[in-house]
């Protein structure tokens, strides 16, 4: 379906042409934001924003003033409770890199070039764990938010390869056999990031990046066997001729992502995904996306079990 | 106790006119064409009454045994007078337009004093021939686009073939060809209108005090009725634009008592875009067209019996490719309508018509990449038939009565995945059936001298009937999802309700009049749509024990009045609109969850309430024709489930709208028109805020619709010139020139729309470009701008 909005936008491209105005959009009010998450043997991390006006400024120090300090976060699992520490990406504690790099979108070795700051524990009783649920408490300014997120249990590939398309012998999409699970529910999120060195010595990718659309759920395969491919999202950073578009060249090596979550996490990720998908498409409606805290906050407190794949790009 | 109070009356108008009257009847036809002409007025002078023919050219009028004189007015034909011995019933069947100079006199508004004399509200007839001469967008001349430039009626958005009437949705409007319902009146998205103009009579749309033969429908009525073809020879028109052309045979099937026509139309623009795209061009293969095609067929079995055949059927196909990726998709969709009616003259007051309707309206979307195929198929068919009788009492004294059904098969949304072997959990393949019929009595008399009363009560009824399959969703903890399966012919759900209407006319000493009506109106279809803008992708849905009829009333009253021996013709409307259970999806609905799901679960009801007032001026005859319409209106919606209970205003909601619409004939040869329209900008939501998330960034919507766009305004210009309508002969015997009317005659029709380039909003987004740790992050609200100014040119022929 969603073919249907981008084929008719195509249509409207054709004739239309666009341009930017002023106009009032009233009704702001300053949300907070909760952008939490836990994954398998990893700590808790816990962003605090705030929501910023449409016409307010959009330069670095705005973004960095937009992070809250100084609100007390707990997690617990529902034996032991832990208050998280607020660490800042130019003082990290050992092990929080990976996860620091990702959520702040900046590589592990530029962390200590910025100042932005997060809540997390090193306690290793809250090292997430498959089958566990995890209730978050945000307080700040005596209003209280929770949120309880669940790490399920893993799905693994039957196996990965990669094949080249049959117009660019040296160039394909990543295929992958899976087997869901028989009970109804289970939702994917498939994530990359290329581990060939590059000139510096490096692997090249530092970070994961999700292609267009990254999630997805069971519902039209539930226990069914199915092979299916997804794009290199990394050929649309960079300059790639346009047959190349999407592809992974022969002699990249891949390490995939694919965890599992909850129902209320698939949810706002799939509202996430499509929202970003089909900004400035007239033919969507505007929906806020839906989460899993309660007390008014935006963001999403997200438990995530994933599984490792390595791909090379042989044939 | 109603029944009582009509058939009270019925006998009132009975029994006064019971002695000593004499019954005058007949049809009236184009001599030219043999057409029955619809609206033509049957007057008499001296006793200052007379009736007006139905849209199958019938009328029929009771007064007086004696000697009268009769004028037979037709706008824009020579006015026909008769003097006629009424002693005894009799039957005149007039044919209009011919070389007859009797008692010549030229009429050019038949219908002038209508407009304060009827007691209908809020109706509008549109002549054709005016509606050709308008400046047309791409050359396409648009019945519905003309239809918006009435006060109470507003279009979607920019070249959109959606109406709203008065507040009501795009599905309020009961659209009628021939009779059949329309479900879908557009092609290209809704840039151009199902209805071809050169096979379109007449075009008639009730926006108030809907009468209560109509029915299904909330907001409005537009009853669009097609030639019958010309009885008396065969004739080829045809029409080469720049992005169509158009074809129209007719002809008698055997003269004076049969005819038909045929009228044909299709789009280039696949043609275009073939050309445009290289073989080599991954987009190889891409294209769109359109085409429909409008048939119609009628015979004189004998006297009093009549039959004719109508049918419609057209066609839109998209096709989009990626050879690259090897994708592959097409959407077609379209509507096929037909239409069988009988009318029989059963005596000289009483006439009936029988209608048999066929309607089916499919949309499809086929897409293919590598070895994955979807499917999608949407529709609604309709088989339908209904009776009416009209009995013309006296000319003081109408009578109407009908019933009508119609059988409806709903597929929401019936969808197949597969990839190579593999076939996906779709779901069943959802089919919806149903039974809506109705029975009607409509009694228009006049109470007094100045004072006329049209009531009439409708019931409705509609049951859902199995098979069906209702899924009932579990909470997933405590309840699982299930199944509740019905049997074939199983009553699901039955609703039923009665429809009071009544409109009044009090005509005042000065010529003017107050008019005043009220409606209920029950709606057992609706129309879900997930997107800001009509779509073939919208789904119609029946009324289940979920979703309930849509119901709502209607309170208008206005003052008309003409001057200037009725060249001028005015009138001033208020109304006000309660509509209940109407429907929107819930908040983040996507079309995916149509799927393994009733569609109505995903729906969500609320209701709304639109009042306004509307000023229309118009300039009937002269050189110079045209109208000003300006419309003050608010529309709400409250739905509990949606802005947290909080009503916001309709899409549509436009506190102004103007439009004035002018043609001035300089010549036989050339005429001008011209239209502007000026109308507040719809509303739309926009986000109020962003905030990031895992690094992408996010935005968080305020109060639905609180946000308006630009003001819309456009002036289109146009011109037409004719070819000369004679040609000098020389007579062979006495060597004199002779004056000869052209057999071929054909005319340019230039256009330009969007004459000084307004770049009028379609829609506005919030863009954001660049990145934050880069230092050039912007966050700019865009407006997108359909069309800019198209002149386009357009060659019609006929002979």
């Amino acid at each position: 379906m969603k073919h249907t909005f981008y084929i008719t936008l195509t249509l409207l491209i054709f004739t239309s042409c666009t341009k930017e105005v002023e106009i009032d959009i009233p009704g702001y009010a300053e949300e907070l934001v909760i952008d939490g998450v836990i994954e398998t043997n990893a700590p808790p991390f816990v962003m605090i924003s705030k929501t910023k006006d449409i016409y307010a400024p959009t330069d670095i120090d705005a973004f960095l003033n937009g992070f809250v300090s100084g609100a007390t976060v707990t997690v617990s699992d529902g034996t032991n409770t832990v208050v998280l520490d607020e660490w800042c990406s130019d003082n990290l504690p050992p092990g929080a890199g990976p996860i620091a790099a990702q959520m702040f979108g900046i590589s592990e070795s530029e962390l200590a070039n910025y100042h932005i700051c997060a809540y997390l524990t090193l306690d290793p009783s809250m090292s997430g764990q498959v089958g566990k649920t995890y209730l978050l408490t945000v307080e700040l300014d005596g209003n209280t938010y929770e949120a309880s997120t669940a790490i399920v249990q893993p799905t693994y590939f039957d196996s990965v390869w990669w094949k080249p398309e049959p117009s660019t012998p040296n160039h394909g999409f990543s295929w992958v056999y899976l087997t869901d699970p028989p009970t109804k529910g289970d939702a994917y999120k498939w994530e990359v990031k290329r581990i060939n060195i590059g000139m510096d010595g490096e692997p090249i990718d530092q970070n994961f990046k999700v292609p267009f659309s990254p999630v997805f759920n069971d519902q039209f395969f539930n226990g069914l066997a199915f092979e299916f491919a997804y794009e290199n999202p990394f050929a649309f950073e960079t300059e790639t001729p346009e047959e190349y578009l999407g592809l992974y060249p022969l002699g990249d090596t891949v390490v995939i992502k694919f965890s599992k979550m909850d129902a209320q996490v698939y949810e706002y990720l799939e509202k996430k995904y499509l929202q970003i998908q089909t900004a400035g498409n007239p033919f969507s409606t505007p929906t806020n996306i839906p989460n899993n805290i309660s007390g008014g906050a935006l963001g999403v407190w997200a438990g995530f079990s994933p599984s490792y794949d390595t791909l090379i790009c042989q044939p | 106790m109603r029944s009582l109070i009509f058939i009270f009356l019925f006998f009132l108008g009975q029994s006064t006119f019971a002695q000593e009257n004499s019954t005058l009847s007949g049809t009236i036809t184009d001599a030219r064409s043999g057409e029955t002409i619809i609206g033509a007025k049957v007057f008499f002078p001296e006793i200052r009454q007379g009736v007006t023919s139905n849209s199958y050219g019938f009328y029929s009028i009771t007064i007086p045994a004696d000697s009268h004189t009769v004028e037979i007015r037709v706008t824009g034909m020579e006015t026909r007078t008769f003097l006629l011995d009424l002693s005894k019933n009799l039957e005149l069947n007039v044919d209009m337009g011919g070389d007859i100079q009797e008692f010549e006199e030229i009429v050019v508004n038949a219908k002038a004093d209508e407009n304060t004399k009827s007691a209908q509200l809020g109706q509008i007839d549109l002549d054709i021939d005016q509606i050709k001469t308008l400046p047309a967008f791409m050359g396409e001349v648009d019945i519905i686009k003309t239809i918006q430039l009435l006060p109470g009626v507003s279009s979607a958005a920019e070249g959109g073939q959606g109406f709203y009437v008065r507040g009501g949705g795009p599905d309020q409007n009961l659209v009628l060809l021939d009779e059949a319902v329309v479900y879908n009146a557009a092609h290209l998205f809704g840039f151009f209108s199902v209805f071809n103009a050169d096979a379109v009579k007449s075009v008639n749309l009730i926006k108030g005090g809907m009468p209560a033969n109509f029915g299904g429908r909330m907001s409005s009525v537009l009853e669009v009725n097609m030639n019958e073809g010309n009885n008396k020879g065969y004739h080829i028109k045809g029409g080469i634009g720049a992005i169509s052309s158009r074809l129209t045979l007719e002809g008698p099937i055997k003269k004076d008592r049969g005819s038909f026509i045929v009228s044909g139309r299709r789009t280039y623009i696949d043609l275009i875009m073939k050309a445009a795209i290289p073989e080599t061009s991954p987009f190889y293969g891409s294209s769109y067209f359109f085409y429909d095609m409008n048939v119609k067929a009628n015979y004189k079995i004998s006297e009093r019996d009549k039959i004719m055949f109508s049918g419609y059927y057209g066609k839109d196909l998209f096709s989009y490719a990626n050879n690259e990726d090897d994708f592959q998709v097409d959407m077609p969709w379209g509507n096929g309508i037909m239409a069988l009616r009988w009318n029989r003259i059963l005596n000289d007051k009483l006439f009936m018509n029988v209608t048999g309707t066929f309607t089916d309206y499919q949309f499809s979307f086929i897409s293919a990449q590598d070895e994955f195929q979807f499917s999608l198929n949407s529709g609604i068919r309709d088989y339908g038939g209904k009776i009416d009788f009209s009995y013309y009492a006296n000319p003081l004294h109408k009578l109407k009565w009908g019933a009508d059904y119609k059988f409806h098969t709903f597929t929401p949304m019936s969808v197949s995945a597969e990839q190579d072997t593999i076939e996906f959990d779709t779901g069943l393949a959802q089919k919806l059936f149903s039974h809506e019929s109705a029975v009607y009595f409509l009694d228009e008399f006049d109470l007094t001298e100045n004072f006329r009363i049209n009531a009439g009560i409708r019931y409705s009824t509609f049951q859902h009937v199995g098979p069906f399959t209702r899924y009932i969703k579990g909470d997933g903890i405590s309840t699982q999802d299930s199944l509740v399966e019905y049997p074939s012919g199983e009553t699901i759900q039955f609703y039923h309700g009665l429809e009071p209407r009544i409109s009044m006319r009090w005509m005042l000493k000065d010529k003017s009049s107050i008019k005043a009506g009220y409606s209920y109106n029950y709606q057992y279809v609706h129309l879900t749509s997930l997107s800001a803008v009509s779509l073939p992708t919208d789904i119609w849905y029946p009324t289940t024990s979920i979703a309930r009829p849509q119901k709502g009333w209607q309170a208008s009253i206005g003052y008309f009045r003409n001057f200037l021996e009725n060249m001028l013709e005015t009138s001033l409307e208020i109304y006000y609109k309660d509509l209940r259970n109407l429907i929107e999806y819930k908040e983040g609905a996507l079309p995916g969850d149509n799927v393994n799901d009733n569609t109505d679960n995903l729906l969500t009801f609320g209701r709304g309430y639109s009042y306004g007032a509307e000023l229309f001026l118009k300039k009937t005859y002269g050189k110079f024709t045209g109208w000003v319409g300006y419309t003050w209106s608010k529309t709400d919606r409250i739905f509990e489930e949606l802005n947290e209970g909080n009503p916001f205003p309709a899409k549509y909601d436009r506190r102004h709208d103007l439009s004035v619409v002018g043609t001035y004939k300089l010549n036989a040869r050339w005429l001008f028109s011209a239209s502007f329209i000026y109308a507040t900008g719809n509303t739309l939501t926009l986000p109020t805020s962003w905030y990031v998330q895992d690094q992408d960034l996010l935005f968080n919507y305020g109060q639905r619709n609180s946000t308006r766009m630009p003001a819309y305004h456009r002036l289109d210009v146009g011109a037409t010139l004719y070819s000369k309508e004679y040609k000098i002969v020389t007579d062979p015997a006495t060597g004199e020139n002779l004056k000869k009317k052209k057999r071929f005659r054909s005319n340019w029709a230039f256009s330009v729309y969007n004459v000084y380039n307004r770049a009028n909003p379609f829609f506005l987004y919030v863009d954001n470009d660049g990145d934050f740790l880069e230092g050039n992050f912007e966050i700019s609200v865009k407006q997108v701008t359909l069309f800019p100014i198209i002149p386009s040119v357009t060659w019609n022929f006929e002979f």
